[in-house]
């Protein structure tokens, strides 16, 4: 990851704000693993120290001795940019299945604006972790969904026994062999068992199914 | 399938009679009852892997009947779906009868609307009218046929509930093509209109193909290039990439959709729905076979209804009976009688009724041993496997079957294998890829004991103790969960999802389950009884010749040293591979006669438990799977077997284990 960061600072469009983000980001990463960076961590990563000391300038962090520490306005604006990054792993890894995404995935987080974040991550059932298993901070319409609105896209796998539901989108492999039983975007189902394999009726076709084909099929409430 | 048609052309013009339809339709049933002659019907999705024909004659009007394999969609995603579409477009066959399940009628019109674009001459059959009855599903069948434009029926097959319906749509006229028609986006409409303008009337329906090569059905490119030139056919290509571009989404999945939209408006239409039957008593148990609890249980009473029926009653009662009382009664003493007054030489009445005899010993075993058992097994199987409870063991058994790299489709093999290891090699065709093939083949080679076999060696355990038995079972499952776990590492390749259609739980038809046990006899008879009679030869030969003895003295090393077994043990080794059951009936006879200790008894039936598979069963795994990697596994299931026997031997003479 901190490759890539490396790379856009070097070569990218360059600009202060993209710096900006990734310090941010480097600085959320340590802090997230239990301790404030030294400024030669974060230099390490992102590269030039001098550029470092002007996002201290900005407001954004603030180096006392040599420790980096997040300012308040720093933290919303790392946190954002963390989510952001995290749900575009998400949905290159879940959605597109692309294999190596982490590249485009460090491009992405500097581009897309706050609607469409929103939108991704209703997309994706507002996941709780990135592909790594590092939490994605909760965004507005998470904390929306979390107190008032039923998960919207869920992994069949996830889904409980009983439940009357929607075929969204599938990932799993075996695609052709799902669609010919009837299993295809938009398709009702009801899930009629998990354990020891998983069994869903589409219409009156039964299909049993393993947890690892299920956790492909992703599902919404109807 | 192109060569039949074109046999076909030359000759006079047969008149042919496709049926088609989804899988577990009932297909293969009404075949039977059109033409009178027998296709094998399972409830197991895909088990109808070859095309049957048979002859019909209906009300004067003589047809041939093809019965194509399940498909569920014309777009071919799988072997099968690809000979039915290729005997749909190079047969044209005069009237296709679509069979449909009538509970599920969208998927059924799926395949009507496609069988309309390929301009067939259709007649719908909606079978298994009873079921969709108890779910509360009523169809106007007279409405569906006008909106559809062809003749729609619904059967039960079956009960033969509406086959003569049937039979007189087949006799009265060329059935229509469907005047129903999908009207797709214009962009699709656009591109295949183009695309049909460039192929030639010879090639078959123009649109159809058309729609087919839009939704990127790789399977048709052969078939293009057969009646295109290059250059139509990268036109083709060019505009299907056009459209795809133009239409920003997967083409295929457009098609697909607009089908199904058109699909569940003509059964919408159509159906009425009433109240269900109140107790569905069927689906309750249906359900309860794949319950995590309740299945478990009804797993372990169908067992013991197995080993009941199969062990005890065919192994044991209807063996005696045709072994002591009709062979060695009669039938032996007879031909013996008669090969002393009718053969003249010694050499030749010693091949027919000496020890190593056909009759004496190829047929008694053949015709008294394993006929009773086999046939008690293919009965009791072709029940479990009309009610439709295979496919939900395969559920049960999922989880167990990871463990070894494969998937819960695996035990239909393998439990089939408790029966005859050879029709089990067979069946493994059911599973998706390669890959899962050769490890279920090598592990019914290595672990999984034939009906036959199991009988003596629950004979033999049996008179020791539960301690054995449980050391025994504990064993072969050890062997064949590292073995399994070894191979699925090994073998290259992913493990395939698991993906099952389950059937509705059915109450199996007595007639159907006979025919179909009718069926594998016969089957057995003529597949596996000449190997019995080849097997027999070798021996006697090999006896005659002063080899056997060589051969036992060259082993002794590894049955006396390693294994702790009796010089004598070798033979039964050795004829094991011939008749692996056979193997068991001489360890049988030498502990009759005091020459095993309990010890011994438990090597000597691990040993030849796990040891290699028998010569017809052998030969099938090469035919199946190719020589290589037949005797790739043959030479590792005799090295495993040996050391399993040998570490078996060590560990109960080191710890003294009190077994009987």
């Amino acid at each position: 990851m901190k490759d890539f960061a490396h790379k856009i600072v070097q070569e990218g469009p360059g600009t202060q704000s993209m710096f900006e983000d990734e310090t941010l980001e480097t600085v959320w990463d340590f802090i997230e693993l239990g301790h404030a960076p030294a400024v030669a961590d974060v230099v390490a990563r992102v590269g030039d120290e001098a550029r470092v000391r002007a996002v201290s300038l900005a407001g954004f962090i603030t180096i006392a001795g040599d420790r980096i520490s997040l300012t308040p306005a720093g933290e919303r604006r790392a946190r954002d940019v963390v989510r952001r990054h995290r749900l575009a792993e998400r949905l290159f890894a879940d959605i597109l299945d692309i294999k190596d995404y982490e590249a485009d995935a460090c491009h992405f987080e500097h581009v897309i604006s706050a609607s469409v974040e929103e939108a991704i991550c209703t997309l994706l059932g507002h996941p709780p972790l990135c592909p790594h298993g590092k939490p994605i901070p909760k965004g507005a319409c998470c904390e929306l969904y979390t107190r008032k609105l039923a998960p919207l896209v869920r992994s069949l796998a996830d889904a409980e026994v009983g439940a009357m539901l929607r075929v969204t989108f599938i990932t799993s492999p075996g695609l052709q062999r799902l669609a010919g039983l009837g299993l295809v975007p938009g398709a009702a189902l009801r899930l009629q068992q998990k354990l020891p394999a998983f069994v869903v009726a589409i219409g009156e076709t039964t299909v049993a199914i393993d947890r690892d084909v299920a956790s492909g099929i992703f599902v919404r409430s109807v | 399938m192109e060569m039949h048609a074109g046999a076909a052309a030359g000759k006079s013009p047969e008149e042919r009679v496709a049926l088609v339809g989804t899988p577990n339709v009932g297909k293969s049933v009404l075949f039977g009852l059109l033409t009178g002659t027998y296709a094998t019907v399972s409830n197991y999705p895909g088990t109808t892997v070859e095309v049957t024909r048979g002859n019909a004659a209906v009300h004067g009007r003589r047809l041939v009947c093809i019965d194509t394999p399940g498909i569920n969609s014309i777009v071919p995603m799988s072997e099968d779906e690809q000979v039915t579409r290729d005997i749909l477009l190079a047969e044209r066959p005069v009237t296709v009868v679509q069979v449909g399940d009538s509970k599920n009628l969208v998927r059924a019109l799926l395949i009507t609307l496609q069988l309309a674009e390929m301009e067939l001459p259709l007649i719908l059959d909606l079978n298994m009218e009873d079921e969709a009855r108890d779910r509360g599903i009523l169809i106007d069948t007279q409405a569906l046929g006008r909106a559809l434009g062809i003749e729609v029926i619904s059967t039960v097959a079956p009960e033969r509930k509406g086959l003569g319906e049937l039979r007189r749509a087949l006799a009265s006229r060329a059935a229509a093509v469907p005047s129903a028609a999908v009207r797709y986006h214009k962009v699709i409409e656009d591109y295949a209109g183009r695309i049909a303008a460039l192929l030639p009337p010879a090639a078959g329906p123009a649109r159809a193909l058309a729609l087919m090569a839009l939704s990127r059905d790789e399977t048709l490119g052969p078939r293009l290039r057969c009646a295109l030139d290059a250059a139509a056919v990268e036109t083709i290509e060019r505009l299907r990439g056009e459209c795809e571009r133009a239409f920003a989404r997967p083409v295929g999945t457009a098609i697909h959709e607009a089908r199904l939209r058109k699909a569940r408006e003509l059964a919408e239409a159509a159906t009425t729905r009433v109240a269900a039957s109140p107790y569905p008593i069927m689906r309750t148990l249906g359900a309860a076979c794949m319950h995590p609890v309740w299945g478990a249980c009804i797993l372990a009473a169908v067992l013991l209804g197995l080993y009941g029926f199969v062990g005890v009653l065919g192994a044991g009662v209807l063996v005696d009976f045709a072994e002591d009382a009709v062979f060695n009664g009669y039938v032996n003493p007879f031909f013996t009688r008669a090969a002393e007054l009718l053969v003249p030489t010694q050499f030749l009445r010693d091949m027919l009724v000496g020890p190593y005899g056909v009759i004496t010993m190829a047929l008694t075993y053949a015709l008294a041993i394993i006929l009773p058992i086999t046939a008690a097994f293919f009965l009791a199987f072709g029940v479990l496997e009309d009610t439709g409870y295979l496919p939900r063991l395969a559920v049960m058994a999922d989880r167990f079957f990871r463990l070894m790299g494969l998937s819960g489709k695996a035990v239909l093999p393998m439990v089939l294998g408790l029966g005859c290891g050879t029709m089990a090699v067979m069946t493994t065709r059911v599973l998706e890829t390669r890959r899962d093939r050769l490890i279920a083949t090598f592990l019914l080679a290595l672990a999984v004991p034939c009906a036959a076999q199991l009988g003596v060696i629950m004979g033999m355990l049996g008179g020791l103790s539960l301690t054995a038995f449980a050391i025994w079972i504990g064993c072969l499952g050890a062997v064949l969960l590292l073995a399994g776990r070894l191979a699925a590492l090994i073998v290259p390749g992913e493990r395939t999802g698991f993906i099952l259609e389950i059937p509705p739980f059915r109450l199996p038809s007595a007639g159907n389950v006979l025919l179909k046990t009718g069926h594998r006899v016969v089957w057995y008879l003529r597949e596996a009884a000449p190997l019995f009679v080849y097997g027999t030869l070798a021996l006697f030969l090999l006896d005659k010749a002063g080899l056997l003895d060589t051969l036992k003295e060259a082993l002794a090393p590894v049955i006396t040293d390693f294994l702790g077994l009796p010089r004598e043990a070798t033979a039964a080794f050795l004829v094991g591979f011939l008749r692996r059951d056979y193997g068991a009936a001489g360890l049988h006879a030498l502990r009759d006669q005091g020459m095993l200790d309990p010890v011994q008894t438990m090597v000597s039936l691990l040993t030849l438990t796990l040891f290699v598979p028998c010569l017809a069963h052998f030969l099938m795994m090469i035919k199946e799977r190719g020589l290589r990697p037949a005797v790739c596994m043959f030479v590792i299931i005799a090295v495993l077997a040996v050391a399993a026997g040998g570490a078996l031997n060590w560990t109960l003479r080191a710890l003294a284990i009190p077994l009987g």
